[in-house]
């Protein structure tokens, strides 16, 4: 083995040990500074222990978003210094087109303008409608990953409550089931898209397994990589897989939580398992729901691996955080790409809000249950 | 935690004629965990199936769990292969590349997440709570939008292609979700407990370091083992900055491999067999600290 590998470690390691010297120096500065301009020993001490976080905050959020926002006015290749061309990507990104379908079998490229292409064809009778766009790639992903968020979101959420009650039902063993459900949230998503793949691959376990199904309905194995109408599908099917466990661990902490003598009260008023579900478990279990919806909601909306492991066809459109990677660092269109990282954020910032704002109605907070 | 106050006893044993209605329901309970616990192994197991079997087995229609012959050596082969495409890429360069990211950039991620969440949950400051909302709400921003300039940044510094961008940031607690969760916990500690100590005249330090430290064991165990966890499967990070494979952790490695194989044979026996390989500490770790793991992820949202 030669000793040039560690050329690739020391200096990395000198750097850390130094970062980390140089960053404890900077906390008792600060401390220090803080005691001479008379503020509270306590606050002062407060204030210098998140210093790491702030400084952190300031160089690789503050700063990088202020220089996400600038970039996406400007068009970017690396090489060239980046040229301010004002809202043009946003222009572009939003070049949306909408045209009526004169027959059936009318190509959505012909009744839309040059340059753009199909998001979304709506097929009725003998007409329709079809919306396009200039940038359908951009588009096709968003249209992939909001329909994914919607349809995982709360499914996932439902599921991981099925398995969070039954788990919670006195059964034996608890740990054990708790170890196997939660297996999926552990395991590399790297190996496990890969393991998708393999799975779904046309003569892969899924389709061998529902071969007899098919062959009753006289029905082709659906191909589940190629064809853009499973894409979604398939991408469903994953992250349901991965969630159930992730979530309900969190759900049965909650019901664990819940007091007895509230379903004691519902069964004296006469209540059946219904009422207790819905008047006791629920409002219960709500901030435990929220927590799982926002973090849920904001990691659909961020898939990456499996979009990097597991191809789709054009027509599919693929994730947009990984579609926004590559049109960044492959395509090299810095600009563009920060122009549609920017509209992504404020997608998920939307959505963040709405369930922020929805939570005032349906997530009741005990506040006399301190300590519990 | 709330101790679940019911008896300990098994209820069958306990309520003496059993109802029909109550078998009916334990039939259902279990049938239907039984049900989901199958849907999560099978496709566990078929990696681990996979993994053992020769290129032949891979095509044989049928849902063959156990290969017979069964060839362990894929899980040497695999590295050969490898090492056929990258002379440079053997397992302990690959296997040190993970493991020095993941332990330095863990290191970083304890360290700071119990020092800001330290000075976010036990002293009292103007703008703490504001600054603690400013702190959440980082969660929402993608990683996307901080990618293009955070690439820029390193490059200006000359520092692409080096562990630098995945390693001692993260003293800087760069994981808001593990700051929540410390300070989640450290509300529950009464005060009483270090006040005592300040009244004896123990510094921050000495507080921290001889008080707080061994109260917050249980979750700092439990942040290690998400760390570890989060680290050693980071695929996005490495992605983003390392461009020499010799330089590759895991993860990493698996797309290069999975790149250099033909699209038409892709020998799905040997990115198993990596897959499981890959796995395989993640899993060691979590069966031994399942505890922690769990207490983990769930002390923020009981607590919330």
């Amino acid at each position: 083995m030669d000793l040039s590998v560690f050329n690739t470690y020391i200096p990395t390691l000198i750097r850390y040990v130094l970062v980390a010297l140089l960053l404890a120096g900077g906390m008792f500065v600060i401390y220090r500074v803080q005691l001479r301009f008379g503020a509270r020993p306590e606050a002062a001490a407060g204030r210098t222990l998140v210093m790491p976080w702030v400084v952190g905050f300031i160089i690789f959020n503050v700063f990088t978003i202020g220089a996400s926002l600038y970039l996406s006015f400007t068009d970017y290749n690396l090489f060239s210094a980046p040229e301010w061309i004002g809202t043009e990507n946003y222009q572009e990104l939003f070049d949306l087109s909408f045209a009526t379908l004169e027959s059936a079998d009318q190509r959505s490229s012909d009744a839309l303008p040059p340059r753009h292409d199909e998001i979304i064809r709506i097929q009725i009778g003998d007409g329709g409608f079809v919306l396009g766009a200039r940038e359908d790639g951009f588009w096709r992903s968003m249209r992939l990953t909001i329909v994914y968020a919607i349809v995982t979101v709360p499914l996932g959420l439902a599921g991981s409550l099925v398995v969070a009650l039954l788990l919670n039902q006195n059964v034996r063993a608890i740990g054990v089931w708790r170890v196997l459900y939660y297996l999926p949230a552990v395991l590399p998503a790297v190996a496990t898209a890969l393991l998708w793949r393999w799975m779904f691959s046309s003569t892969g376990l899924v389709n061998t397994a529902l071969a007899p199904f098919l062959n009753v309905l006289g029905v082709p194995a659906p191909q589940w990589l190629t064809d853009s109408t499973w894409s979604p599908v398939l991408f469903i099917i994953i992250s349901l897989w991965g969630v159930f466990g992730a979530n309900s661990v969190i759900l049965l902490a909650g019901l664990k939580g819940v007091p007895k003598e509230l379903y004691e009260a519902v069964d004296i008023d006469g209540g059946a398992d219904w009422a207790k579900f819905r008047h006791v478990t629920i409002p219960m279990l709500s901030p435990a729901l929220f927590y799982n919806l926002v973090t849920s909601l904001i990691g659909a909306l961020q898939a990456f691996e499996v979009a990097a492991f597991i191809p789709t066809p054009t027509e599919a459109g693929t994730f947009l955080n990984w579609h926004i990677y590559q049109e960044a660092f492959n395509f090299r269109n810095m600009g563009m790409a920060s122009s549609m990282a920017w509209i992504m954020l404020l997608l998920i910032v939307a959505l963040t809000a709405l369930v922020f704002r929805s939570s005032a109605a349906w997530v009741f907070y005990q506040g006399a249950r301190e300590g519990a | 935690m709330t101790v679940v106050t019911q008896n300990r006893l098994d209820p069958l044993l306990a309520e003496p004629p059993p109802r029909p209605s109550y078998l009916l329901r334990r039939i259902v309970v279990y049938g239907l965990l039984f049900a989901g616990v199958a849907l999560v192994l099978i496709p566990f197991l078929w990696m681990v199936s996979t993994s053992l079997k020769t290129q032949e087995q891979l095509f044989v229609r049928g849902l063959n769990f156990i290969p017979n012959p069964a060839v362990p050596g894929n899980y040497l082969e695999v590295w050969n292969r490898l090492l056929s495409i990258n002379p440079q890429m053997t397992f302990w360069r690959i296997m040190g590349n993970t493991l020095f990211i993941t332990v330095l950039a863990m290191i970083g991620e304890i360290t700071s997440a119990s020092l800001v969440a330290y000075g976010f949950s036990r002293f009292s400051w103007r703008g703490r709570d504001a600054l603690f909302a400013v702190m959440l709400a980082t969660i929402m921003i993608p990683g996307i939008v901080t990618r293009v300039p955070g690439f820029l940044i390193w490059r200006q510094l000359g520092l692409l292609d080096t562990y630098d961008p995945l390693t001692w940031p993260a003293l800087f607690a760069w994981g808001p979700i593990y700051v929540f969760l410390m300070r989640q916990f450290f509300n529950t500690i009464p005060r009483e407990i270090e006040e005592a100590a300040v009244m004896d005249g123990a510094n921050v330090i000495q507080v921290f370091v001889h008080i707080m430290l061994p109260l917050i064991k249980p979750i700092l165990l439990a942040i290690a083992v998400l760390s570890f966890q989060g680290n050693w499967n980071n695929f996005q990070g490495p992605l983003l900055y390392l461009t020499t494979p010799e330089k590759f952790p895991l993860a990493l490695s698996m797309r290069f491999f999975d790149q250099s194989l033909s699209k038409e044979a892709p020998q799905w026996q040997y990115m198993m067999s990596m897959a499981t390989m890959m796995a395989a500490p993640i899993l060691l770790l979590y069966f031994v600290a399942q505890k922690y793991f769990i207490e983990g992820i769930s002390v923020g949202a009981v607590k919330g």
